[in-house]
């Protein structure tokens, strides 16, 4: 706990003066929170298994830098998805959107336990009963 | 109530079955391949130096009237050299233009590979930055798009391309849109 | 001569397999081919690694995975580094169960029981065995014309965790055979009672504890290589380790109810039947080139074919088994609504349900891919919005199950006894992150109220248990400790970690959560099988020195491939992890600096979970602890 306390003082000493330049610079705090919100909700094309934000590939750091533009250039979260779906298909969402196709995938959840819980009430009904 | 307890505890059965059937399917299909949404779509637009004309441009207004595999490459791509080999061989077929887009290359290099390994593209695009790339959801080298006479995408090939896709899957299409007319 | 004989000793040890299949018209036959299996297929592993060892480049699977640089502990880890070999190691690990099995409890089982269950085992190694031998044998060999080298083991797997995490991973899976070895036998006989359930827990508590190490090991493996700083990705093959250890949870508790008071039975048999189909789909998933994984191995379709229609058979058969011979245990138990049967049963549908879901999320998109409609991908994101309420709802039951009684419970003396506990957590997992200056989201402060709950519930459980503690109450509170560990862990790491990515030349400095780091030198080193580059960074807080941290780039010599090994500097409270990125043409290069709070909690807690299952086979008598001191 103490070493906690510490270190939130220290987060408050020491915002300023510190010589290293930013990757991705923005005006506003939260566009940096989009920005990496946004990439680490996308997946890279060439490497399947990693987001975005994780990725080291080529095309990734091309994609890094659109979105970068694109949210310095006051674009919303939804047409830059828009933008890359219209390229690259919903295989680049880690969240599918919510359409036909993906119908059993968001409602499934639900009606799983749903089922569950009908089948914990029969059978604590079933065996209370005699009680 | 007897043959509804009975029914209860086969579901596990059948779900079970439903999944093994699933994942049957499953195995035919290639996890790899990301099918692209442009295909039935018009050619997304570019405007792009030529690789051995830096001062003449290519754009998609090049596709009206022609049928062209679209071929993405690099000089950094080592199976694109195999690729290259068959495509020199296509460069004869009646009515099919081969357009290439070097993607994220070296100038240069590129020029030195195509003298090297031969040349089967009527017209070299450049796309230093990637960009175009991009906007045709390219993801990796070598990829090809057939695009009709209309300038629409009508098939995307990831992969290299060799003689057994060819004549299996891309010849077929580019023979049915031979009979499109414009 | 020696991939010869490992060939030899395969097919030796598969036909003790087949032999042993025989067991319920021969016993003794059975037992003794199960033994002999094993140490044929002890001599086939022993004479791969010999094999990686003299860098016997004839065998393919050697070529493929080794190289004569390669250090002499990664070659031996290589044996199991691919498909061939870790698929011996797969068999291997399911003999040894046997023979585990045979001398622990074998004595104690009737004679069907028994005969049944080593049938079973061997049926199981019959079909891994022909797989083995078939489709990927590790000892085939070709005889190259030119002089060649091997291929070398990919980077990624070159590291220490290569040696510990795939075997704690697999004495977990296969370890789920033993149980589901026991359902059979019991669907056949068609009995199953307490002395059943108490034999068949500890091969239930055992592969659940190897389970949870594995899957730690692997989550610290992926921080430590990886490079993003993740350590966990609902990567498929993630989620099926997964699937399997919530069934197995969910089939620990069920047999407690099963065992103390003799219901839940056919619920108890389904989940063994499901834990160990979990098992072999995962191996399935990983094996057959279903999916795209980090983790998966390269494949043809010739084994998915083999491994699906294996798994369709064993299980298929068994759910057959199931509906219809379940009938038969079909009892009119006795409980209370408000009781700690009611709450078991509850945390066990629940665990069900959460692996359900997991299950959906993961096969859904080749669902999807193979009706041809569409490829998508499930994420993280999907998986976070489904799982945490479920989660949370369990952690919620967690802290109740263990003060109810068995049978009847009065509402009115639980709530007394814990609503201080529960007060005092609400009012901490609120004013802590407040009291830390720490933003507040709802979500943090509920999984913080939460895996407070467990722990003073658990704490509480233990004062009104001092005269009787067992060593199976001890192994729950360690076990529940470890959850509460773990979940605090992701919830202050999900919400407070920091990230940043800088340019940075040589001597300049940046900063991250209150930590200053100055690039202070860049060494290049030469090792027998790569070059390295290894930049250091001297950490400064508060203007004292707090550590160095080292960040490597490697180039292998047999792959072209730059491998970035992240430096990481690390206390109980935090992790401060770098990775080096691309040297630009400048001289600076591209760096990502990630603060991890509390990382580390979440691996300890996953090791309380192995601790606590450990635990409950020390040699004490089990009537309680304090008599063992007296």
């Amino acid at each position: 706990m103490k070493k906690f306390f510490i270190l939130i003082c220290l987060l408050v000493m020491y915002q300023h003066g510190i010589a290293s330049e930013d990757y991705y610079t923005f005006n506003s705090h939260e566009k940096q929170q989009r920005f990496e919100s946004l990439l680490s909700q996308l997946r890279c094309l060439v490497c399947q298994n990693q987001t975005l934000a994780d990725s080291n590939a080529p095309l990734a750091e091309d994609l890094r830098n659109q979105i970068y533009l694109k949210i310095n250039a006051g674009q919303s979260d939804k047409n830059i998805t828009e933008y890359l779906v219209s390229r690259y298909g919903n295989f680049i969402l880690y969240r599918p959107p919510f359409d036909k196709a993906t119908l059993v995938l968001w409602c499934g959840p639900f009606i799983i336990f749903l089922f569950s819980m009908i089948y914990l009430f029969h059978c604590i009904h079933n065996k209370t009963k005699i009680n | 109530m007897h043959i509804i307890r009975t029914v209860k505890f086969t579901i596990p059965l059948i779900l079970f079955v439903i999944i093994i059937g699933f994942l049957w399917h499953g195995l035919k299909v290639n996890p790899g391949m990301i099918p692209s949404p442009l295909i039935s779509q018009p050619a997304p637009e570019f405007k792009l130096p030529q690789l051995f004309y830096p001062n003449e441009t290519t754009s998609n207004d090049d596709f009206i009237g022609h049928i062209t595999l679209f071929n993405v490459w690099a000089t950094w791509c080592n199976i694109c050299i195999e690729e290259n080999d068959f495509l020199l061989k296509l460069t004869n077929i009646e009515n099919l233009r081969i357009m290439g887009l070097n993607y994220k290359d070296d100038v240069a290099l590129a020029k030195q590979w195509l003298h090297e390994h031969g040349n089967p593209y009527h017209v070299v695009a450049v796309d230093s930055s990637g960009n175009t790339g991009i906007d045709w959801g390219v993801y990796g080298t070598p990829e090809t798009f057939i695009i009709d006479k209309k300038g629409i995408i009508r098939y995307k090939h990831i992969g290299p391309i060799n003689a057994a896709i060819w004549e299996k899957t891309l010849y077929p299409i580019i023979v049915q849109l031979r009979n499109e007319t414009l | 001569m020696l991939p010869e004989l490992g060939n030899f000793a395969i097919i030796l040890a598969l036909c003790f397999a087949i032999l042993q299949s025989f067991t319920p018209r021969f016993v003794q036959l059975g037992t003794v081919s199960a033994m002999a299996q094993l140490g044929f297929l002890s001599l086939a592993m022993l004479i791969l690694i010999i094999n990686f060892i003299n860098d016997d480049i004839t065998v393919l699977y050697v070529r493929e995975h080794s190289h004569y640089l390669l250090p002499i502990l990664y070659k031996i880890g290589a044996a199991w580094g691919g498909h061939e070999g870790s698929l011996l190691l797969w068999c291997l690990i399911l003999s040894a169960w046997t023979f585990a099995f045979i001398v622990f409890s074998g004595k104690n089982l009737p004679r069907s029981t028994y005969s049944i269950i080593i049938m079973v085992l061997g049926l199981l190694n019959t079909g891994f065995i022909t797989f083995l031998f078939i489709t990927s044998n590790p000892f085939k060999q070709d005889f190259p014309e030119t002089p060649i080298v091997g291929n070398d083991l990919t980077p990624l797997l070159q590291d220490p965790g290569l040696l510990f995490h795939p075997p704690a991973l697999y004495v977990g899976y296969i370890g789920f055979a033993i149980p589901f070895a026991f359902a059979i036998a019991a669907l056949f006989n068609g009995k199953l009672d307490k002395h059943w359930a108490r034999l068949c827990k500890p091969w239930v508590i055992l592969p659940w504890a190897y389970l949870s190490c594995g899957i730690v090991l692997g989550s610290w493996w992926a921080y430590r290589e990886l490079g993003w700083g993740g350590w966990w990705f609902w990567d498929p093959v993630e989620n099926a380790s997964l699937l399997p250890w919530l069934s197995a949870t969910a089939l620990l508790h069920s047999l407690i109810v099963s065992e103390k008071r003799n219901v839940f039975k056919g619920w108890t048999l389904l989940l063994a039947i499901i834990t160990f189909g979990l098992s072999l789909m995962g191996t399935f998933l990983v094996r057959s080139g279903i999916l795209v994984s980090v983790h998966a191995f390269a494949s043809d379709p010739a084994r998915g074919v083999f491994l699906l229609s294996f798994l369709a058979m064993i299980i298929g058969i068994a759910f057959f088994l199931y509906a219809i011979k379940i009938k038969h245990f079909y009892q009119q138990p006795q409980f209370n609504l408000i009781s700690r049967e009611t709450a078991l049963l509850t945390n066990s549908v629940v665990l069900l349900t959460a692996m359900a879901t997991i299950a959906l999320g993961t096969l859904y998109p080749i669902m999807l891919d193979s009706l041809n409609l569409e490829k998508i991908s499930v994420g993280e994101p999907y998986f976070n919005i489904i799982i945490t309420p479920i989660i949370l709802f369990l952690l919620l039951m967690m802290g109740f199950a263990p003060h109810m009684h068995w049978g009847r419970q009065s509402i009115l003396t639980l709530w007394k006894k814990l609503r201080m506990s529960m007060l005092l957590s609400i009012v901490l997992g609120i004013t802590i992150p407040w009291m830390l200056g720490f933003k507040i989201y709802g979500l943090t402060c509920m999984g913080l109220a939460l895996g407070i709950w467990v722990i003073l519930s658990t704490a509480q459980f233990c004062l009104t248990l001092t005269s009787h503690l067992t060593l199976h109450h001890l192994a729950m509170i360690i076990a529940h400790l470890g959850i509460a560990i773990l979940v605090l862990g992701i919830t202050i790491n999900k919400s407070y970690s920091e990230e940043r990515q800088v340019k940075l030349f040589l001597n300049e400095k940046t900063s991250l959560a209150g930590y200053e780091l100055t690039f202070s030198k860049i060494d290049e080193i030469h090792k027998p099988n790569y070059h390295t580059q290894i930049a250091t960074f001297l950490i400064h807080k508060n203007f004292k020195k707090a550590g160095t941290l080292k960040a490597e780039q490697r180039v292998y010599l047999s792959h072209d491939q730059l491998f970035s090994k992240p430096g990481i500097h690390y206390n109980a409270f935090r992790d401060l992890y770098l990775t080096l990125g691309t040297l630009h043409t400048d001289g600076s290069w591209s760096i990502r600096i990630y603060y991890k709070p509390c990382v580390r909690w979440i691996w300890f807690g996953g090791f309380m979970l192995l601790l606590g299952g450990l635990i409950t086979f020390l040699p004490i008598k089990k009537r309680g602890l304090k008599h063992a001191y007296h």
